[in-house]
């Protein structure tokens, strides 16, 4: 039994630098408020303590800083972030390609989204929700300090306005998600919509359903565009709230201070007098007071899709899956042995012992559904028995001798998965077919009608390839590199005549060349040319 | 980036008016901004001058300070106006941009679309419209208003202020940041690029670590195989690493115009406030201004980091976006179906995929194709239904080529049910429909009374029975009968059915089939036959023989 890692980074609990950096860049801003405020205040007052161009530079030298700063804090960020995504692809390939069965997110392609675009929606979330977090834990308090220094009344905007920011959000957020929840239940996304129409387009085309299938398309995109923009207006709110806040916290401090400047208020500044250059700073601290909130708002929605992520995460983190015997790593085969079982059962099923010498053959036959395939995965070591033993030349299957027993066998399953490699590569993995294989397999005339020969990709389902063709290049695979046994699942089935024959002159001759042959059939014409037979026991032990 | 600008003008074109209103209203909102700032600036400038100068009580405070508080609740109307506006019109370009890719795509040739029905290319085209969302709200609106906001306060800060310091904070707002993004998106394209094939190498790769898991063990390719998935998400990290790098640099660049903007207002400004020639209030009006453009240019640094993608995304999308349809001038076809001599061999192969064939099908033809695996029964199909066009040979209808029509107008008198069933996602009703949109429901029961499905569905919701995407819910069998019925109600003349009875039982494979016959006494049928239950409710057959 093999549990997936939970994947975090090695450097999970390293020191924060990328927020830190990002903090310090965040408190620049106050030094640069202050150099352009006493720099205006001075001229107002006519006795300018910098001259014009040195406060430009200091302005521009700051901003220079803040780069410096903002980029060293991306850096170390974007590093986490990638060494974090790093750790999850990786525990993703070695438990799939450790475990035995299936993992419960269903097939390749959910796992495959998992580790590819799924992961990828963390990298915003560590990008920019983590230091806008720590931006809003430190920046607002600072500038409401600097604030409060020079007035209380504006410190006091400030803090009624900071803390009522987050509670409006939060309500107005949560009504948004009931009803994009709402939503989602009633149809789904768009894309899934479109991904579903762009199945069927070849096909309904053939049928004359094109201009129905759009117009269908164009009202279900309609209706779904409806209903987002109702979630848009209320999600939008939370925005505006944010926005409000800004723009009133601004035009407070503008008119306090402006009434203040010109004598008609005289309470606020602790009792002293506002300098122009103070108040030009209140000013210019008032958005920035804001503005760590609204970078957190706007990396809100990256951290929603990152908690999605991971509670698909924690699904397939969450589950203990068999191990599987071997590492289907590829070593040089040795002698092939004597096959035999011992007392084997498995899903219920009891096998009768099988004593197979090299060159030997065999048929596993029996109704449908009655343990054949099985058999052959046992032997295979692709699954483990409930009880009894698979014995080579004596020795028992176990991990460490499954690799090499591997080595002997061409694996012929009824239904392969072809890799999105060329036609070459699905047959030998690399080398070139032999003509002995080709000829063999009858792959030569399939080959020849391929548009890139030997080269053309196939696809998942073998692109292109017709149920018979397909057989043939199964056949081709386990026949290359001749093998010393072939484990075969109805090769015959659901073909042709002509090809059905082809596929049983291909395994005889092999067997008849001295290859051992197990194939579990139900075409007794093949069956009754092998050596020997044998049916599973059925029920219970 | 050319298909982009072509699409973004495609765009443009069908959505005018939501696209406007959206970019006036964001144009309002940074323009309300700058205005915000910058009479709060000069508001507090002027006013200490006049506290100063103790003439407070003569300056008029009622004018700055109720256009401040306008501005303030001005803009945050403008704001949701301008977010639920811009929201809309991308959804609306959006979804005409994902029907326009449907009804585009029905116009390709029959091979082109058969190579979309994998997972995933399905999933490249979706991933593909999805990034081309942020086209409009993060790219064209936000350039677009920026520009506009930009150049304006230009204008205003040289009539209000001064020609030298509206140039400066002109300069450094509207030219640095265009040519920083033109930079920019030209030295991202390559690693743009690499960064999203690595990704997509990487997931194909995986999907055949998974999928192939226990062929791969056996044959001792598994380690292997995840080697190769770690090569490719190690590129893909090396990529998007520089990536990162250019956008570090640019996003750098962009904060030093704005910090050198600021900068020129003070220099400037200062300069000319301590020769005499302008009074401070109206100098910090500009530096203030040039604080508040700093929204104004923000977007282009999210643009640079998505504007890759998009381009991307565009060059695919565009080839498939509909052409101008060709009107076809010839009569509506119909008669008898005649092949003469004709062969198929897929362009760039060396052989043929079928060997000469000669049929000919009359209405109220019954006739059964055979022949084994591999000998084109299915291409022969999909070329009497003129969706591929023969290598050599000829193929008419009534007495005239199939090319004389288009493949759109073929599809009136010819019906092909290919092997799989092409269902959607909806109603058993729609899902018959789609073949004959309006007819009524007595209609849709007889269909599935012919292919012997009425009862199944009569058990569960009726012709409201809901299907999963792509189908899901029905058995193989059921689905097989469904696209069986959606035919019989397209009535066509010429019915083409490609193993029609796959996945159903000897006997009731051979009712559903001399149901049809029955049902449609007039059309000519062929069928590519596998099993007996297929050849027997036709009069003759057709052997094909394997091409040599």
């Amino acid at each position: 039994m093999i549990t997936p890692p939970t994947p975090q980074t090695p450097s999970g609990r390293a020191a924060p630098w990328g927020p830190v950096f990002a903090v310090l860049a965040g408190l620049v801003w106050p030094c640069q408020a202050a150099v352009i405020a006493w720099t205006l205040g001075g001229w107002i007052i006519g006795t300018a303590a910098l001259s014009p161009w040195v406060a430009a530079l200091a302005v521009v030298a700051l901003t220079g800083l803040r780069v410096v700063l903002d980029a060293a804090a991306h850096l170390r960020l974007s590093a986490q972030a990638e060494a974090r995504i790093a750790a999850l692809r990786e525990a993703i390939i070695t438990t799939e390609s450790s475990a035995a069965d299936a993992s419960n997110l269903g097939g390749g392609g959910a796992t495959a989204a998992l580790a590819c675009e799924k992961a990828e929606a963390l990298r915003p979330y560590l990008l920019r929700y983590r230091p806008a977090r720590w931006r809003v834990a430190v920046v607002p308090p600072v500038i409401l300090g600097l604030t409060a220094w020079h007035s209380w009344a504006i410190g006091v905007v400030l803090l009624v306005a900071g803390p009522l920011i987050p509670v409006f959000m939060a309500l107005v957020g949560w009504a948004a998600r009931s009803a994009s929840e709402r939503q989602m239940e009633e149809i789904g996304s768009l894309s899934d919509l479109l991904a579903d129409r762009l199945a069927a387009l070849a096909d309904l085309r053939l049928i004359g359903a094109g201009p129905a299938l759009v117009d269908g398309f164009a009202d279900a995109s309609d209706r779904l565009r409806d209903r987002t923009m109702a979630v848009l207006r209320v999600a939008f709110l939370s925005s505006t709230v944010l926005e409000l806040f800004s723009a009133l916290g601004v035009a407070m401090v503008a008119i306090w201070t402006g009434f203040t400047l010109l004598g008609e208020l005289d309470w606020g500044a602790w009792g002293r007098d506002l300098s122009p250059a103070a108040g030009i700073y209140l000013l210019l601290l008032a958005p920035e007071f804001f503005q760590p909130l609204r970078d957190l708002a706007a990396a809100w929605h990256d951290k929603a899709a990152a908690e999605a992520v991971e509670a698909d995460l924690a699904r397939w983190t969450d589950q203990s899956r068999e191990q599987r015997l071997g590492t289907g790593a590829c070593v040089a085969p040795g002698r092939m042995p004597r096959l035999s079982t011992r007392n084997l059962t498995a899903r219920g099923i009891r096998y009768p012992d099988i004593d197979l010498g090299p060159g030997q053959s065999l048929a596993i036959t029996g109704p449908s559904g009655s343990g054949k395939t099985t058999l052959l995965r046992l032997l295979a070591g692709l699954e483990g028995p409930d009880s009894g033993q698979i014995l080579l030349d004596g020795q028992p299957l176990v991990h460490a001798t499954a690799d090499l027993w591997r080595a002997q066998i061409g694996w012929m399953p009824q239904a392969p998965h072809f890799l999105n490699q060329s036609l070459r590569h699905n047959v030998t993995f690399g080398p070139p077919i032999s003509t002995e294989t080709a000829i063999a397999a009858q792959l030569t005339t399939v080959i020849a009608r391929l548009p890139r020969a030997d080269q053309t990709l196939l696809g998942a389902r073998g692109a292109g390839l017709s149920g018979g063709e397909a057989r043939r290049v199964t056949l081709a695979r386990a026949l290359h590199g001749t093998p010393g046994v072939i484990l075969a699942d109805e090769p015959t089935a659901d073909l042709d005549a002509e090809t059905s024959a082809a596929v049983t002159r291909a395994l005889l001759g092999y067997g008849r060349a001295g290859g051992t042959l197990i194939v579990a059939t139900h075409d007794m014409q093949l069956a009754s040319q092998l050596d020997r037979t044998v049916q599973p026991i059925g029920d219970r032990p | 980036m050319i298909p982009l600008l072509r699409i973004l003008n495609r765009i443009a074109r069908q959505e005018r008016r939501a696209l406007l209103q959206g970019l006036a209203l964001s144009a309002l909102v940074l323009g309300m901004g700058v205005a915000l700032l910058g009479i709060s600036g000069w508001f507090i400038t002027a006013t200490a001058l006049a506290g100063l100068a103790g003439i407070g009580i003569l300056f008029n405070v009622f004018m700055p300070s109720a256009a401040i508080r306008l501005l303030a609740l001005g803009r945050t109307a403008a704001r949701y106006g301008e977010r639920v506006q811009t929201h809309d019109a991308t959804l609306r370009a959006l979804s005409r941009l994902r029907i326009d890719l449907l009804r585009g795509l029905m116009t390709r040739p029959q091979r082109r679309l058969e190579r979309i029905r994998a997972a995933a290319m399905i999933n490249r085209i979706t991933a593909d419209i999805d990034a081309l969302d942020g086209a409009l709200l993060r790219l064209i609106l936000p350039a677009l208003a920026g520009w506009g906001v930009i150049a304006l306060t230009t204008l205003v800060l040289w009539l209000l202020v001064d020609p030298r310091l509206a140039l400066a904070v002109g300069l450094c707002h509207l030219v640095l940041p265009t040519v920083i993004f033109g930079l920019g998106q030209r030295l991202a394209r390559r690693p743009a690029r690499q960064t999203e094939a690595a990704l997509q190498a990487g997931r194909s790769r995986l999907i055949d670590l998974i999928a192939g898991r226990d062929d791969l063990t056996v044959y001792g390719q598994l380690q292997r195989s995840a080697d190769h998935c770690r090569d490719a998400f190690r590129r893909h990290a090396l990529h998007l690493r520089r990536l990162d790098r250019l956008e570090r640099r640019m996003g750098g660049a962009l904060d030093l115009s704005t910090g050198l903007a600021v900068a020129l207002a003070i220099g400037i400004g200062g300069h000319l406030v301590t020769q005499g020639t302008l009074d401070p209030a109206r100098a910090a009006i500009a530096i203030f201004a040039a604080l508040a453009l700093g929204e104004a240019t923000a977007p282009v640094r999210r643009a640079l980091s998505e504007v890759g993608r998009m381009t991307q995304a565009a060059r695919r999308i565009w080839p498939d976006l509909p052409a101008p349809p060709v009107v076809s001038s010839a009569p509506l076809p119909t008669g008898t179906l005649h092949l003469q001599g004709v062969t198929y061999r897929i362009p760039g192969s060396g052989r043929d995929v079928i060997a000469p064939v000669d049929l000919t099908l009359a209405p109220g033809d019954c006739v059964a194709l055979t022949g084994p695996s591999g000998s084109g029964k299915s291409t022969l199909l999909l070329l009497a239904a003129g969706a591929l066009q023969p290598t050599t040979g000829t193929i008419t209808l009534g007495g005239r080529p199939l090319t004389d029509w288009s493949a759109d107008a073929l599809t009136g008198p010819i019906t092909l049910v290919p092997q799989r069933h092409a269902l959607i996602g909806g109603s058993v009703a729609d899902n018959l429909r789609l073949a004959a949109p309006g007819v009524g429901d007595a209609a849709l029961w007889h269909a599935l009374e012919i292919t012997c499905l009425a009862q199944t569905l009569r058990d569960r919701d009726g012709l409201d029975t809901r299907l999963g995407f792509r189908g899901a819910g029905l058995s193989g069998g059921e689905a097989r009968r469904l696209v069986l019925a959606r035919a019989v109600l397209r009535r066509p003349q010429i019915l083409l059915l490609d193993e029609p009875t796959e996945g159903l039982e000897d006997a009731l494979a051979d009712t559903v089939l001399h149901n049809i016959r029955r049902a449609l006494p007039d059309v000519a049928i062929l069928i590519a036959a596998h099993r007996a239950a297929d050849r027997n409710v036709a009069e003759r057959s057709v052997a094909l023989k394997p091409p040599v």
